[in-house]
């Protein structure tokens, strides 16, 4: 039992090296960045670059920020594979919802997409 | 953990187990244990399946004749949707894992419990809970858009309970949610010391792809259902293409979730049989590692074959191509299980008691059923055989051929072990034929019904269908007989069955290395394990003597 | 043969150790796993109203555009800011539990559970103005305007009431965020603005309408003709569906605040009593994950519901 004490501890003072509290106020910098770059590249036109790259640049933010998210305040980076193939299966489950789902929409030969 | 109630009720003699571990009502209603949770779930879920049974009897009875004589359509619409609900989502789905899987898994690795002992009895509540607001909405009037609840019909036009039989199922699902949930971490983290991932029983490997299963697709019909009340409600037509809506996103969403579904209905099934097929041929299982993966690949791949559900839906035919050969690449790994378990019986010693009759009758209806998906997935042949009673005869094939056998066949197998007692083997075999030869004559007609033309979801139909149809009655009368026999010899068993032995067929299995019943804790003593599974030799401490001489077989 | 570890040795039971657990490592992995396993489910429920979005938002993407721009990016940017502090605090609650300290976890708590709540606030201040402006998806449910252009209106939402003698305009300049008139809507119905067809017109006149915009938003044929007559209740009825989705979306990301802010409120207790520490926190390791996840699907809604159509709108502001 006391074994699993030390380890217990062990694994805890490991934890403690990687961020402290400098470390959570810069992610939190970049995450309040992230936020105030995407309200405001909104307002510019991308469309001229191909249409929907407003969309796509306010994507890219957003998963940046959730990377952050996840990988810091979540402390996924500190954690085992399993948790990382939990969390990455998620998304792409969620990633394969999307995709078959919208390839039935962009092959329809009529009135979806099509001009 | 004394147990002063046991000893002063004259059980004294008897070891404590966990169905004499507290007697009181609020000993069972607040248990922690998994074994009692799971004799829980066996009783509510039988009661719901035989009133599935009842609807079932009810269609039949409508279909002896052309004419929708016994029942109007609105009604008849009632009940093949409440059929299929109650079948579906409160028998099939749930009655495998929450059972079998619930009082088995935490013994076939070791453990003392799940992992989440009162997450599971959470589970059981939100059943009942679900099950008893469905079951209210069925008494109001019932619902009649199908089980598939397509729109717009279930969102605009019809007028029964709708809205209450989908919140009834949306409960339910986060009990399938958090039983998966409960497997998933279990399996992780609870193995005893030296069960490694690949010395786990196959129904163990089953059970964690089902739960993969459900917590990626569950919460999908959750939300399309939350989205069917609310539209219900708010009326704006989100679904409706009057005004722009979406019918095709409705049945993408919903068969996202449903046809994944059907691998939560089979695996644990499958599971099963590979613990019947090797035990009763007292042989290793030929090709574990393909077994355990195939698991996985179907749990995998089941979630990208849906489309095959709309072929004539209006989906595009470039995204029925994508469906129509995934479909063909899921059946592959369901075949190398039905390759491997044949494989396992060459030169086995097979003893033929019950639950190896449900094994090979599943072997053989899952085959037939099996195959005629594969001729609905091809869509040149299914756009002739939507909605015709081909489909409903395919997957009553893997439904009940599949599923609802490897159940019996499963609760035969460790009803000793979950009892205490032993059920008659006679009526055991007898039930078992009547079930196999009642389902063929109520089921194999309706694959010619469905070549032939006749449509699904009618009350009435032309009368050159009526002979095949009295066959499927008759049929549907022995099946009938064959379900309900069990319930009564089960029973009888309880009260005047013999004691069951800890392993009466004197098998390697770690469940079969405790007490029938298991005490509370499930071992006296956390198992060390040095064996491989399945393992018929001396390694695994089997008595092979005593094997042998009780019944003369060659291991 | 078997060899057994006898289960009945007794032993240091640490704190909140459960009785199906052998060690605290095995709870702590085990629980770990299963808010992981929780989330992913969650990842998939909050994914099939994305997958909703997705197909709508592809089809009618001027009236996606159109409704955004009613919704106030300014609300929408601050709760997102919002729930980032709070975040931060709740990762630095899960520090302080980690390093045993009472005191500051207590505080952070606290302060988590202050950001939680001025979030739903500013979503009831959001959603209140829908409810004025009339952008409530289901007829009925907006609130009713007689005609004649007086209204009873609350103290909060105007400095002044409008008089019969004030134009439109000059009402519409005592309000503080909003420069449309305020109409009349005697039955509550959802309406929309002409600005809002401005942008059907100019995606009409540069031609970037999708198949799905031609039939949708006029009536026979007009669409494939070049100065088609917009058909303005078909119009309302897709931007209608993008209020629908706003709702639902951000209705159900709320129920998930106050499901957390519930958690918040126990987990508040427990440290308060002082049970988390260096030896046994994974509790709150386990809610700070779940507010996390929260935050995380807010910070894609707010871009999504928001932000879409603002480029459409010459330099943006409202």
């Amino acid at each position: 039992m006391a074994e699993q004490h030390n380890t217990h501890s062990k694994a805890q003072e490991e934890h403690e090296e990687h961020i402290g509290i400098p470390g959570y106020l810069v992610i939190f910098g970049i995450l309040v960045v992230g936020t105030i770059l995407t309200y405001f590249v909104a307002t510019i036109d991308l469309d001229w670059i191909f249409p929907g790259a407003n969309t796509l640049v306010a994507l890219l933010i957003a998963f940046t920020k959730m990377t952050f998210v996840v990988l810091y305040f979540m402390h996924v980076r500190w954690q085992s594979r399993l948790i990382w193939l939990t969390a990455l299966s998620g998304f792409f489950w969620l990633a394969i919802m999307f995709a078959f789902i919208m390839q039935d929409y962009l092959t329809r030969t009529s009135g979806t997409f099509t001009n | 953990m004394q147990n002063v109630d046991a000893i002063d009720s004259g059980y004294a003699e008897k070891p404590v187990n966990y169905l004499t571990n507290g007697y009181t009502v609020k000993s069972w209603l607040l248990t922690k244990d998994h074994k009692r949770i799971a004799i829980m779930y066996l009783i509510v879920v039988s009661i719901f399946f035989m009133m599935g049974g009842l609807y079932a009897a009810t269609i039949r009875l409508e279909l002896l004749t052309p004419q929708s004589d016994l029942l109007q359509s609105g009604t008849y619409n009632k009940v093949f949707t409440q059929h299929g609900i109650l079948m579906i989502f409160f028998f099939l789905i749930p009655s495998i894992p929450a059972i079998l899987g619930n009082f088995l898994i935490p013994i076939m690795i070791g453990a003392k419990d799940l992992a989440f002992p009162k997450v599971n009895l959470l589970s059981w509540y939100l059943y009942m809970i679900g099950g008893a607001l469905t079951l209210w909405a069925l008494m109001q009037g019932g619902v009649d858009t199908g089980w598939t609840f397509y729109t717009p019909y279930s969102t605009t036009f019809s007028n029964s309970y709708v809205m209450a039989v989908g919140l009834g199922i949306f409960i339910n699902g986060f009990s399938s949610i958090l039983t998966g949930l409960n497997f998933i971490v279990t399996i992780h983290t609870m193995r005893a010391p030296g069960m490694t991932w690949f010395r786990m029983p196959l129904f163990v490997w089953a059970h964690y792809a089902t739960s993969l299963i459900m917590i990626l697709g569950t919460p999908v019909i959750a939300i399309t259902i939350l989205l069917l009340a609310i539209e219900r409600l708010a009326q704006i037509g989100i679904f409706d293409p009057a005004i722009g809506g979406d019918p095709i996103l409705f049945q993408h969403l919903f068969w996202f979730y449903s046809h994944p579904a059907v691998y939560i209905m089979i695996l644990p099934g499958m599971g099963v049989i590979s613990e019947l097929i090797s035990n009763f041929s007292r042989k290793k299982i030929f090709g574990y590692e393909f077994i355990a993966f195939s698991s996985i690949a179907i749990a995998v791949f089941g979630f990208l074959v849906w489309g095959h559900h709309m072929f004539v839906s209006g989906q595009s035919t470039y995204a029925g191509l994508v469906f129509s050969f995934l479909t063909m690449v899921v059946a592959v790994p369901s075949a190398i299980k039905m390759f491997n378990w044949t494989a396992t019986l060459y030169k086995g010693s097979i003893l033929f008691d019950t639950p190896m009759l449900y094994a090979l009758g599943f072997m053989g209806l899952f085959l037939i059923g099996g195959l005629t998906g594969l001729f609905l997935g091809s869509m040149g042949l299914v756009v002739h055989l939507t909605d015709t009673y081909f489909v409903v005869a395919h997957f009553h094939y893997v439904m009940v051929g599949g599923q609802v056998i490897a159940y019996l066949g499963g609760i035969h197998y460790w009803w000793s072990k979950m009892t205490g007692k032993m059920y008659s083997e006679f009526w055991g075999k007898i039930s078992a034929m009547l079930v196999f030869v009642g389902f063929n004559l109520t089921f194999f007609p309706q694959f010619i019904l469905g070549y032939q033309g006749m449509p699904r979801r009618y009350a009435s139909y032309p009368e050159e269908f009526q002979v095949l149809n009295i066959f499927s009655t008759a049929g549907a009368s022995v099946l009938g007989v064959g379900l309900v026999m069990p319930v009564v010899y089960l029973a009888h068993s309880l009260i005047w069955g013999k004691d069951a032995p800890a392993n009466p067929w004197l098998l390697p299995g770690l469940e079969w290395r405790t007490a029938s019943p298991p005490p509370t804790e499930n071992f006296e003593e956390t198992p060390i394990v040095t064996w491989e599974a399945y393992d018929f030799t001396e390694e695994s401490g089997l008595d092979l003597e005593d094997a042998r001489n009780k019944y003369k077989v060659t291991v | 043969m078997a060899h057994a570890v006898d289960t009945h040795e007794h032993h240091y039971h640490p704190p909140g150790l459960q009785h199906q657990f052998e060690d605290m490592k095995q709870q702590e992995e085990s629980v770990s796993i299963g808010m992981w396993v929780f989330l992913v489910q969650e990842i998939m429920f909050f994914g099939g109203l994305f997958t909703v979005y997705l197909v709508f938002r592809s089809r009618f993407p001027m009236a996606f555009a159109a409704g955004s721009n009613h919704l106030d990016a300014f609300w929408g940017g601050l709760n997102t800011l919002v729930l980032i502090v709070s975040s931060l605090t709740m990762a630095l609650t899960v520090y302080y539990a980690q390093k045993g300290n009472r005191n500051m976890q207590v505080i952070l708590i606290i302060l988590t559970m202050f950001f939680g709540t001025v979030f739903l606030g500013v979503k009831a201040i959001e959603y209140t103005d829908k409810y004025n402006h009339g952008t409530v998806p289901v007829d009925g449910w907006n609130k009713r305007i007689p005609e004649g252009g007086t209204q009873h209106s609350s103290p909060a939402e105007h400095s002044t009431l409008t008089l019969p003698f004030e134009t439109k305009a000059s009402a519409a300049d005592a309000e503080p965020h909003e420069s449309e008139a305020v109409h009349p809507n005697p039955q509550g119905r959802f309406r929309i603005e002409d600005k809002d067809l401005e942008l059907v017109k100019q995606a009409q006149e540069g031609n970037y309408l999708t198949g799905s915009e031609k039939i949708g938003y006029f009536s026979n044929g007009q669409g494939s003709l070049p100065n088609g007559q917009i058909d303005e209740a078909k119009f309302r009825d897709k931007v209608r569906i993008f209020f629908w989705i706003y709702f639902v979306m951000t209705g159900l990301h709320a129920l998930h605040m106050i499901i957390g802010l519930g958690v918040m409120l126990w987990l508040l207790w427990r440290a308060w009593l002082g049970s988390y520490t260096a030896e046994y926190f994974s509790p709150v390791e386990t809610a700070g994950l779940y507010w996390h996840f929260v935050d995380i699907v807010w910070i894609f809604l707010f871009p999504l519901l928001y932000l879409l159509g603002r480029h459409f709108l010459h330099g943006g502001g409202h």
